[in-house]
């Protein structure tokens, strides 16, 4: 238990008040010669048991009165399982608040969301609890806000619910370096959480380096976990999968292919709502088990004269209002341009072809082959995929090439024959190696990027590829595929956006069978296409909170929640737009999946620190701290009660009756 | 009759000459050795009829009923109830707990103003009156005798008595009992604060010995009530240990004891026959003899 007012304990000792007015009455007896004195021994002998135990009682009412006053102008706070630091000792109180859509769900009292109730536990408990700075740290932006008081928590936009995941060891991190920075004493941090795994990610590595950061701090932190891991049953969720244009007999329609995921095996029929080009269709989707997919459902666009556009789709409000909404964006598909800059002509050929064969007619694929005097004057902007089979880009050239990775685009290096010291990215060319036999690929990824495999699940025949001539790639990078020698075959370099390959050998017969194979080469640079066109798509379906904040600056909302401010529109679902491009927001696919860290498991990550959870449920009526001093009061009351009705003199049996009348009795 | 002697603090002539109009009557046959007003067990020359007794040799010719032989042929004396004075002995406790009294009177001085009067209105009727001071011996005795100059002696032993020793009440009773001749008036003034079962054993013995016992219990109202506002340290009048208590704590239990013993009293004293007053000492003496008294002449005349 904590006080508000600890330094009113220090008036404890006054309880013992009536043992001492007890003996100082002692001290003042009177003496008096008595001749009755055979029955005071009698009444001093005879059973004391009650009238001892009374004396006691009356003593320990009076002093439980005392001390219950006492107690209660010290501001007694309950704080259920949680262990608080002395009042006035906290110097820095941080807030970790879990704003991701899972914690919109409705908990178990109706009306009130895990957030909300987050929000105003908090809010009722550390108003009571003295702390000399309030920080908070939102799972969007991970950045510390200072605050003034608790009571600003409702009001701060950044507690405010988004589409966002959240990522506790992020925000954590931010915690212990926003903790490094300021060195404050004592600190308290309040975790407020769901829990889910995708929010937790507990089996990151960076969970043991901050444990063992905040083990080495200079001054002990103190973890309170609030987890709100209930919730009201009977939620579902709904998920865009593709949408897409295209021109049928009857004009234009949108193939909408979307999964309603429910946490109850309920056969219903769900009214989904789509809003689309200012028109509302309802289609009935027939729900059959926890998830039910709906592909390429049409819906006709024949009066709308734009190719592109927004819509969303809706569903009944349920337990979760965040996951019942889906924004998505449509355009015609980008054209996907690739510019190969090589220093001869040598296997470019192969490289030109694999990029200008579209996987389907509809798709306008072009490659444009050029030397590296020439690239620099050429249009880099519609760039979606650039194969760079020359000396790394020199300073003139770097620019161009590093706008493309910063875009979004795709670079793919190939060896050079010269010889230089330069590096992008990370990596540059080693020596050559050369084996007329051939070196082998032994592994390679299967699981994502380049080389993974077809949707089918088959893998791509990389192991029947030949390499008899390589070169090896230097500096840190990310392996895609290993030859038997050792060295890397393809290696992603190590940066934010995973756009930079190193392809150690060239689609020529005198380096490797790539071109012959075709295979793999082909699906290697149409993936890379894909997805480097995706970065010049003008309709883009983008994760909430995966968005950067320079890209989205300028993003004019179309539709979205109103409560939205301009400056954090990455984080909230919805479509917008700028520059003629439209994004939709939207949360991630893991926030559909409720799946919960363990309580072991969170005890674990926390091993060896301060660290206590409480499991509340959602209600205002559960304050985490609350001040009990009306309690005391109330024992106070009921024990000066007891004291009184303990005081109240016992009937005595009528004085002795000196009438002799029984006398004539004798005498009859 | 007037008091011979100096004026004594205990005796007011108002009150004697109040209660003197109320005569001392016994309720047993008395055996006196001069004629006076209460019954005697033997036959004697009063006026009052007794019965018919058949002439035996040796009997007086002259108390042969004529008459009565005249109707039945047979010889018949005829007897008379015989009236006698009695002996008064007053039993005055003089233990160290007689001192006691809160009212402005101690247990002592208001029995000192019974016995006084008593004797006086004993010795006025012609009954022999004798003293007893105990405590835990025989202090001070006077014997019974009916002529006026011994009520002076008396008052003296009365005025000087002082309280003082422990209670051997019942061993000095049982002493008396045996030491006193037979049928007399006992008058015991004591605050009895001996076990009851105990004193039923001295009455009994008293009333073996065919003496009619009167006690006069005197309690002191703050012995009945035990009111006391704040701890009190209890010392034994007696010379006993000494009691520290919080009156209030124990009150209930002081007076449980007292009614016990109360009631187990008036078991003993309705089982031994004894005429037993009990007196607050705030109560007016006068009253108590007025009571006294006129009770004992609606029960009189027993033989």
């Amino acid at each position: 238990m904590s006080f508000l007012q600890p330094a009113m304990l220090w008036a404890l000792p006054i309880i013992a008040l009536p043992i001492v007015i007890h003996l100082i009455n002692q001290r003042r007896y009177r003496t008096i010669e008595w001749a009755a004195m055979t029955f005071l021994l009698a009444a001093t002998t005879m059973s004391r048991g009650y009238a001892r135990i009374r004396q006691w009682l009356i003593l320990a009412m009076r002093t439980l009165a005392i001390a219950g006053l006492v107690f209660a102008i010290s501001r007694p706070l309950a704080s259920g399982w949680l262990r608080l630091a002395a009042p006035g000792t906290v110097d820095t109180t941080i807030v970790l608040l879990d704003t991701s859509p899972s914690m919109q769900q409705q908990g178990n009292r109706a009306g009130v969301t895990k957030l909300d109730a987050a929000r105003t536990q908090l809010m009722q408990s550390l108003k009571l609890i003295h702390s000399n700075h309030w920080i908070v740290i939102d799972s969007a932006t991970l950045q510390p806000h200072e605050i003034e008081s608790p009571e600003m928590l409702d009001s701060l936009v950044p507690t405010k619910s988004t589409s966002a995941s959240a990522d506790i060891p992020g925000m954590l991190q931010a915690a212990y370096e926003y903790l490094r920075d300021n060195r404050p004493s004592q600190t308290e941090i309040w975790i407020c959480s769901d829990l889910r795994q995708n929010d937790w990610d507990a089996e990151s590595a960076r969970w043991k380096v901050l444990r063992e950061a905040f083990l080495e701090a200079p001054t002990p932190t103190r973890f309170h976990l609030l987890a709100y891991g209930d919730g009201a049953a009977g939620n579902r969720s709904i998920r865009l999968t593709a949408a897409e244009t295209r021109e049928t007999m009857s004009g234009r329609e949108l193939l909408i292919s979307l999964v309603v995921r429910q946490s109850e095996a309920e056969k219903t029929t769900l009214p989904v709502r789509l809003e689309v080009a200012g028109g509302i269709t309802e289609i009935p989707v027939e729900l059959t088990g926890t998830e039910t997919e709906l592909v390429n459902y049409a819906i006709p666009l024949a009066g709308d004269p734009q190719k592109r556009g927004w819509g969303r789709l809706k569903i009944p409000a349920d337990a979760n209002s965040a996951d019942n909404e889906f924004y998505f964006v449509f355009d015609e598909p980008p054209p996907r341009q690739t510019m190969i800059v090589a220093e001869n002509d040598k296997g470019v050929r192969s490289l030109q072809l694999a990029a200008e064969i579209a996987p389907d007619v509809e798709t306008v694929s072009a490659a444009r082959v050029m030397t590296p005097q020439q690239a620099q004057t050429a249009d880099w902007d519609q760039v979606a995929l650039l194969l760079w089979q020359a000396e790394l880009p020199d300073d003139s050239l770097r620019p161009l090439v590093e706008s493309v990775v910063d875009r979004g685009g795709r670079v793919i290096f190939f060896p050079p024959e010269g010889n230089s010291a330069d590096e992008f990215a990370g990596l540059g060319w080693g020596d050559w190696h050369e084996e007329p036999v051939g070196f082998q690929t032994v592994n390679w990824r299967q699981d994502q990027d380049l080389l993974a495999n077809v949707r089918s699940g088959e893998a791509l025949p990389v192991n029947e590829l030949s390499i008899t001539r390589y070169r090896t790639i230097e500096g840190e990078q990310s392996k895609l595929a290993t030859l038997d020698s050792g060295d890397a075959l393809l290696s992603c370099a190590i940066t934010p956006r995973r756009n930079v390959y190193f392809c150690g050998t060239r689609a020529t017969d005198d380096h490797s069978t790539l071109a012959r194979n075709g295979i793999v080469l082909y699906a290697m640079i149409q993936r890379a296409l894909a997805d480097g066109a995706e970065s010049l798509a003008a309709a883009r379906q983008v994760v909430a909170g995966e968005v950067d904040a320079d890209q989205s600056v300028h993003w004019q909302r179309l539709a979205s929640d109103d409560a939205a401010v301009s400056t954090r529109f990455r984080f909230h679902a919805g479509a917008y737009e700028q520059n003629e491009r439209l994004y939709a927001v939207n949360r991630s696919s893991d926030e559909d999946r409720p799946l919960i860290v363990d309580s072991e498991r969170t005890a674990g990550l926390f091993q060896g620190l301060q660290f206590d959870r409480v499991d509340e449920q959602t209600g205002e009526d559960n304050a985490l701290l609350r001040e009990i001093w009306a309690t005391f009061l109330f024992l106070m009351l009921l024990a000066l009660i007891a004291e009184a009705a303990l005081s109240i003199p016992r009937r005595r049996p009528s004085q002795a009756n000196v009438t002799p009348a029984f006398v004539k009795e004798a005498a009859a | 009759m007037s008091i011979s002697g100096p004026q004594r603090s205990f005796l007011d002539p108002q009150v004697l000459s109040r209660l003197s109009s109320i005569p001392l009557f016994s309720r047993r046959a008395m055996v006196g050795n001069v004629s006076g007003i209460h019954a005697s067990p033997h036959r004697g020359s009063s006026v009052e009829f007794a019965e018919y007794r058949k002439y035996v040799p040796g009997d007086d010719p002259r108390r042969l009923d004529w008459r009565a032989y005249g109707r039945s042929d047979r010889y018949y004396v005829k007897e008379f109830e015989a009236d006698t004075n009695l002996r008064c002995c007053l039993i005055l406790d003089t233990s160290g707990s007689m001192n006691f009294g809160t009212t402005g009177v101690t247990r002592l001085e208001y029995a000192r103003r019974i016995a006084g009067s008593l004797a006086h209105i004993a010795i006025r009727q012609g009954d022999a009156v004798g003293l007893t001071c105990i405590s835990d011996k025989l202090v001070r005795t006077i014997p019974p005798r009916r002529t006026p100059s011994h009520l002076r002696g008396i008052f003296d032993i009365l005025e000087h008595a002082e309280a003082a020793g422990d209670t051997r009440l019942v061993e000095r009773l049982h002493e008396l009992a045996e030491t006193i001749p037979q049928r007399a008036l006992v008058v015991l003034l004591s605050d009895l604060f001996v076990s009851p079962s105990e004193l039923r054993e001295a009455f009994d013995h008293l009333r073996f010995r065919k003496h009619d016992v009167v006690v006069f219990h005197l309690l002191d109202p703050l012995e009945l009530s035990f009111e006391f506002q704040r701890p009190m340290r209890f010392l034994d009048m007696e010379g006993g240990t000494s009691i520290f208590a919080e009156p209030n704590e124990i009150a209930d239990r002081y007076q449980k004891a007292l009614q016990a013993y109360l009631e187990e009293m008036k078991t003993v004293v309705l089982g031994s026959e004894v005429d037993y007053h009990r007196v607050r000492l705030d109560s007016d003496y006068e009253l108590v003899l007025q009571n006294f008294l006129a009770t004992r002449a609606r029960t009189k005349g027993a033989r």
